[in-house]
């Protein structure tokens, strides 16, 4: 179903475009999607070390205030993701290590949505100096450990995986 | 000097790098490259917004751990760099824009410096906290132009001959 769909979308003339007219629009999405990871991985990353304990003596809703950057970078990383996704469909739709980094986005994007519907007034509340409960040092673990295996996985998938899906 | 970097990149070492047929090669030490870069350059980042006025309640001192986390994934970076750069030596060791690269990070490294001293050395937190000095925002806007710089100069290097 998907190669199906790979096949139909790498002929669009969205796709086509990116594929031939612009030969300096890859790197440059690449570029700002290593920039965007740095800044989203800063941003967040600060957020879940103090959900995790530390830097206590300030509190979580100060700490929150950098959330839009971390928003910022992801933005700029989807963007220029759905750049490369259009431009070589099946190069990602055929590569499972892409399908295990599209997933470790959805954990860390679920993992975001429970903290800010369940968690982010009771975080917010959270006097300063006071240590975290648990439940809030899991939200920040499982938030590391996808961001990482978002990392992982799109750092990897030229070499692992690639070709499963080749030849379309 | 091109002997030399042929033989670099012919040596176990360099070969077993480039064409290791194990993830635990090229792959992996490509990857931890990209975590190293995150570390050097997120933290630093954060605190530039901070400097430049995001987060203002945020206390400035609370970023003095940021270098220190700037100088690990700099060490990771250093390794794995050096790793990636035996692997390709008569390549990368020819290409001009391998050494943009590293000037960039020099210069953003003693950027990163100069604003480490600018806001703690000699200065009163709570000063800094009411008023960031002049000199560290305009440190935070070159540092990130650094960073940025690197970053590309970095992937072009895949690209560029």
């Amino acid at each position: 179903m998907f190669l199906g769909f790979a096949s139909w979308l790498h002929k669009t003339p969205i796709s086509l475009a990116f594929q031939h007219q612009v030969a300096w629009l890859w790197p440059a999405c690449e570029t700002l999607h290593f920039a965007g990871l740095a800044l989203l991985l800063g941003v967040a990353g600060m957020f879940d070390l103090r959900l995790l304990g530390f830097m206590k003596r300030v509190p979580i809703s100060v700490v929150k205030e950098f959330m839009p950057w971390a928003l910022v970078g992801f933005s700029a990383n989807l963007l220029t993701g759905m750049i490369f996704v259009i431009s070589q469909p099946a190069q990602y739709f055929g590569n499972p290590t892409w399908w295990l980094k599209v997933t470790f986005l959805i954990i860390a994007g679920l993992n975001a949505l429970i903290f800010e519907t369940a968690y982010g007034r009771r975080a917010a509340a959270l006097p300063a100096g006071v240590d975290t409960p648990v439940s809030l040092k899991i939200i920040a673990g499982v938030s590391l450990v996808s961001w990482l295996g978002v990392l992982w996985a799109g750092r990897m998938l030229p070499f692992l995986g690639a070709g499963v899906g080749a030849g379309l | 000097m091109d002997e030399f970097l042929q033989k670099l990149q012919d040596s176990d070492f360099g070969v077993w790098v480039s064409s290791a047929p194990t993830l635990f090669a090229y792959p992996t030490i490509l990857m931890l490259h990209t975590v190293g870069l995150a570390l050097v350059v997120g933290p630093i980042a954060v605190l530039s917004l901070r400097l430049l006025g995001v987060g203002v309640r945020m206390p400035v001192s609370v970023f003095r751990n940021v270098f220190t986390i700037m100088w690990w994934g700099f060490l990771l970076n250093a390794a794995t760099g050096v790793a990636l750069f035996i692997s390709e030596a008569a390549e990368k060791g020819e290409q001009l824009d391998f050494y943009i690269k590293l000037t960039f990070i020099a210069l953003a490294l003693i950027a990163a410096m100069q604003m480490k001293r600018v806001i703690f050395t000699n200065r009163d937190d709570a000063a800094v906290d009411r008023q960031v000095p002049r000199q560290a925002k305009s440190l935070a806007v070159v540092s990130l132009l650094l960073w940025a710089g690197a970053i590309t100069a970095g992937r072009l290097m895949a690209y560029l001959k």
